[in-house]
């Protein structure tokens, strides 16, 4: 422990008492050192803020410091007009969500809690491989998107859902040390799946969300 | 307010701050709480507050009296829009991993959970996060006296509850 400015406790100073205060501050210092959960909270699961919370949030940021466009933009909140760009934006307004490389399987998500996040935001995931490790409903070009990480070979993997983004062919994203694609669904609709250069698992990635997502009618 | 994030080695940077100073952090703000659920909320949006403005941070050297501070700031945020009920010794066994064996640890965690919040907090700033008194009262709002005060009174009454202390606590000098 930090011994500056230690007050002086009245009563003097004796061999007993000065090796009773020393198990005292030693005891003091291991109580406060209580245990941190491995993986809190960046990458363990943890609850959905509802919508309101988010809208109130950069509401509340637009009033109280005027954020620009130009800062909703980057944040992803607003599009820019240049998809692949908003999907890095977004990355980086939630840096915490892939901060650890590698997470251990209890990190996953729960079950329950990915379902409300894509109920909420109007699709569902049928089972595959990847862990979730990452889950929640954020706003995205102006509309509530699903934003969860799965786990990749070495990193995480970024994945949105977007079911009103219709893009013509696949997008590549390449962008401050991300790269992905943006890419179609049959069900119409698009999927963003981004994670970090030399990650060899984005395609299989890719292709096992794209096969399990459906929107909720 | 920066507007561009988009700065990978500053991610890199402040990645590397939260790695170092997360665990003490949770554990301010679990003392502040005595909530892991609410520790971990008000962890997470300190530091999703702390890197929105980490263009702003002028001296790297401070980041973690700035951390702890946001941390403060985002719980008493959290705190008084949640409304929380009192926090009761009862949550004690649900908090503290009660799988912990040294009867003595648990003596003395159960004594911090019922500390008075003036008390615990200066208490853990300094033993937990190794500020100096000048820091504390900077932090607290409270003249330096005060916070020695507030941390000699706050050991007497761990002493106490540990069974091992003076019978009185003394008053508290200086203002709050």
């Amino acid at each position: 422990m930090n011994g500056r400015d230690r007050e002086n406790p009245p009563g003097g100073s004796t061999p007993q008492r000065h090796a009773s205060d020393e198990q005292f501050e030693e005891l003091l210092a291991r109580a406060l050192r209580i245990d941190v959960p491995e993986a809190m909270p960046a990458t363990a699961p943890r609850r959905s803020p509802p919508i309101f919370r988010w809208a109130a949030l950069a509401a509340g940021l637009l009033m109280a410091v005027g954020l620009s466009v130009r800062m909703l933009q980057n944040t992803g909140y607003i599009g820019t007009g240049d998809l692949g760009h908003d999907v890095v934006a977004h990355i980086h307004h939630e840096p915490l969500a892939i901060r650890t490389p590698v997470v251990p399987p209890e990190a996953a998500v729960p079950q329950a809690e990915l379902e409300t996040v894509l109920r909420e935001a109007g699709a569902n995931l049928g089972p595959m491989g990847p862990m979730v490790r990452y889950a929640k409903l954020c706003p995205f070009r102006g509309k509530m998107v699903a934003h969860f990480v799965v786990q990749g070979a070495s990193g995480p993997v970024t994945v949105l859902l977007l079911p009103d983004e219709e893009v013509e062919r696949p997008i590549p994203v390449d962008e401050d040390g991300f790269i992905g694609t943006i890419v179609s669904l049959p069900i119409g609709g698009s999927i963003a799946v981004v994670g970090e250069q030399g990650e060899a698992r984005l395609d299989e990635i890719q292709r096992e969300v794209a096969a399990a997502v459906r929107w909720r009618l | 307010m920066s507007a561009d994030i988009s700065d990978l080695d500053r991610r890199r940077e402040f990645d590397a701050l939260v790695r170092k100073f997360r665990p003490d952090l949770f554990r301010y703000a679990f003392w502040l709480s005595r909530s892991r659920n609410l520790a971990e909320d008000v962890v997470q949006e300190a530091l999703l507050r702390a890197w929105q403005s980490y263009g702003d941070l002028k001296e790297r050297d401070s980041a973690r009296q700035w951390l702890v501070t946001i941390v403060r700031r985002e719980h008493a945020r959290i705190y008084e829009r949640k409304q929380l009920d009192t926090v009761d010794i009862a949550n004690f066994e649900e908090e503290i991993a009660a799988s912990e064996s040294d009867p003595d640890l648990q003596r003395m965690r159960r004594a911090l959970f019922q500390l008075d919040d003036g008390y615990r907090e200066p208490l853990a700033l300094q033993v937990l996060l190794g500020h100096s008194v000048r820091e504390i009262g900077g932090l607290l709002g409270l003249p330096e006296a005060t916070v020695l005060t507030r941390l000699h009174r706050a050991r007497n009454k761990l002493k106490q509850a540990l069974g091992s202390g003076p019978e009185g606590a003394g008053g508290e000098g200086g203002s709050a």
